[in-house]
């Protein structure tokens, strides 16, 4: 181990990180102390308090700066932070599942950037490192991608888990030549997969561009949330309040402008976080940028991905747009629904267009594959929705389709399924009905719901099956 | 009977697990593929754990319905009292007959657990797809020597757990398992 530390000396995180981690103490302090403490010791002390707190947050991350390290060691990144409690992570690369360059506002400012990584049984994001340099950043992801995607069976000789993927590649370099795929500003493509010390420039992603999603659509989109249908009688209400009552007190009212927000503060993000969505893919990887205020630059495996999502929000479905989400082990699995879950794929876009990326990201992949319902007999359970649900067996995935209002797709490839589940509760007993479940690491589990019991069980017996010849093949 | 949804054609697969389903036999749902399948029952001792278990928060309640009812002499206590017998004797039958109901199976690429009387449940639990395994016995477990085989997958909701093995059968569970899962290979 000594010697391995002797080959790569420990570096430290970039020396004005400190200071952005004072700054976003900031918010967090003001959040905390709240309107009313505001009302209550007036500005002046407010704003004493605030400094106070500030300085003191300040203070603790530089000394947390002084004492935090990283460095790749053979195989592992190693993390080392702590004062009191001294603490060394070592992150396996092979368990990679996913890298993230993050720009808060304030990094954008300044040049820096944050880099996370996702790793499979983390409760949460193990191992934020912030802030390095855009460009120590971007080395350091493309230096661990391609320490992450060469396998320990790589070294030996067969073909490795990403063989697969790796194997449908020849059939993606044609897809070049053809016309180049819809967008109009597509960014001159960076023929240079996984190469070290890349940087990207302000608009281009390394790897073949696939799509870009218009700023214009992803606005739209947004507004067509129940949310921003229901923000002019929320404003409506609160004015007729103010006008009729007339003594509101201030903090009446910015609490309810905060609660205001909050509830159309999704939408929002929704448009800041996917403002300027590009995806790419090269070789091995999935590359997704996006984000107005804060960018993030992610990059994803393919072999690492467990699950496709595709939703129809029914009001979309006037624009017949969609929204298609990726799932992939290691992100917390409580957190699918956050705003802040980095899982897109597509945030909004016609058929044609997840179409397209399906076919990428899962090759010979449909979406609008017929989907056989349940039996009849499931509309005593599903009285209007039996023909919204469906479930179909192709040959590389599992598809399950369901919701009236708001559909829902899950596509789940054999090679990624963790466990089969069949469950029948008492009213599907009666019925002969149950529901098969394929979970997967992503926290997302496929339920074919309300299958006649016959079908039920072939069809878990049939998973299996194919789950297991899946995995067989995929490692070769 | 009704075919595997959509399936194309045959199955790809070269004869990969020993399945014959859809076959007329499977309408119990608890006994998907007799013909293949050998169901390892759950020591009956587990029964006790359970009822213990229960007898413990029955108690309290109990205790709690008795002083209520020295302290104030209220009708409504001794309807509690009554209706909390009631309910324990009708859960004493539901626990023994779910510890009936709880089995398992080893195949030979995948661990199979049934459970549930109300909702039941059949987990098919891939032995490659281990992460680890959870052995536990708590202390009324023990005084019945009584262990718990947990098998955890990268899902979290995979649902593979085996209660009331004896000590040997439940350490003979845990090294065939990780045996089996040792020919992962990848990180997912």
């Amino acid at each position: 181990m000594s010697v391995d530390q002797a080959a790569e000396p420990r570096q430290r995180l970039h020396p004005l990180s400190p200071l952005l981690h004072g700054a976003k103490s900031l918010v967090v302090i003001v959040a905390a102390l709240s309107w009313s403490t505001l009302s209550r010791v007036g500005l002046g002390w407010f704003a004493v308090l605030v400094a106070v707190l500030v300085l003191g947050a300040l203070v603790l991350s530089v000394i947390s700066w002084y004492y935090t390290g990283y460095h790749v060691v053979g195989r592992e990144l190693r993390i080392h932070e702590g004062l009191l409690w001294r603490r060394t992570r070592a992150i396996p690369l092979e368990r990679l599942q996913a890298v993230e360059v993050v720009r808060p506002l304030l990094a954008q400012l300044t040049g820096l950037a944050e880099l996370r990584l996702e790793v499979v049984g983390g409760g949460k994001t193990e191992a934020p490192l912030a802030y390095l340099t855009v460009a120590d950043a971007v080395t350091l992801r493309e230096r661990l991608l391609t320490l992450a995607g060469r396998t320990p069976a790589a070294e030996a000789v067969a073909p490795t888990p990403a063989a697969p993927d790796h194997a449908t590649a020849p059939d993606h370099a044609t897809a070049p030549g053809q016309p180049a795929p819809g967008g109009p500003p597509a960014p001159p493509a960076v023929p240079v997969p996984g190469l070290p010390g890349v940087v990207i420039g302000a608009g281009t992603l390394p790897g073949r561009h696939l799509h870009t999603v218009a700023n214009r659509d992803l606005l739209v989109s947004q507004l067509l949330t129940p949310q921003a249908f229901f923000l002019p009688f929320g404003v409506a209400f609160v004015l007729v309040q103010f006008f009729t009552e007339g003594s509101w007190s201030f903090i009446a009212v910015a609490s309810t402008l905060t609660a205001m927000a909050g509830v159309i503060l999704q939408p929002i993000r929704r448009v800041l976080d996917d403002w300027g969505f590009q995806l790419a893919r090269d070789d091995a990887a999935l590359r997704v940028r996006h984000g107005l205020l804060e960018t993030r630059a992610q990059a994803v495996p393919l072999n690492r991905l467990q699950a496709v999502n595709v939703t129809w929000p029914l009001l979309w479905r006037l624009k017949g747009w969609l929204r298609m989400r990726i799932s992939v082990a290691g992100y917390a699995i409580g957190d699918l629904e956050g705003a802040n879950h980095p899982d897109r794929l597509l945030p909004v876009g016609d058929l044609a267009t997840a179409q397209r990326i399906v076919a990428e990201v899962l090759p010979g992949v449909a979406i609008s594959r017929a989907l056989t319902p349940p039996p009849a007999r499931a509309r005593w359970v599903h009285p209007l929705a039996r023909t919204a649900l469906g479930a179909g067996i192709s040959a590389r995935v599992f598809a399950v389709r369901s919701g009236l209002l708001t559909r829902e797709l899950v596509i789940v490839p054999y090679a990624r399924i963790q466990s089969v589940r069949v469950v029948q509760g008492p009213v599907q007993r009666w019925l002969r009905l149950a529901t098969v479940y394929v979970d997967t690491a992503g926290g997302l589990s496929a339920a074919a719901q309300d299958r006649d019991v016959h079908e039920a069980w072939a069809l878990a017996a049939e998973l299996t099956a194919r789950a297991r010849a899946a995995r067989l093949s995929g490692r070769g | 009977m009704p075919p595997p949804a959509a399936t194309p054609a045959g199955p790809p697969h070269a004869g990969a697990a020993p399945v014959t389903a859809g076959a007329a036999e499977p309408t119990d749902p608890l006994e998907p593929w007799p013909e293949t399948v050998r169901w390892q029952p759950v020591s009956r001792d587990l029964i006790w754990v359970e009822a213990l278990r229960l007898g413990a928060g029955v108690f309290v309640v109990l205790v709690g319905l008795g002083i209520g009812l020295v302290l104030t002499g209220h009708w409504l206590f001794v309807l509690g009292l009554v209706l909390t017998v009631l309910l324990t004797l009708w859960r004493l039958t539901v626990i023994v007959r779910a510890v009936h109901a709880w089995g398992y199976a080893e195949r030979d690429h995948d661990l199979l657990v049934r459970h549930g009387l109300l909702i039941r449940r059949l987990s098919i639990v891939p032995y490659a797809r281990m992460q680890f395994v959870d052995v536990t016995a708590g202390p009324l477990e023990r005084a019945f020597n009584l262990a718990t085989v947990q098998l955890h997958t990268a899902a979290a909701a995979s649902d593979a757990r085996v209660p009331g093995l004896r000590p040997a059968e439940a350490s003979r569970l845990r090294d065939r398992l990780t045996a089996l899962g040792e020919d992962r290979a990848e990180g997912l």
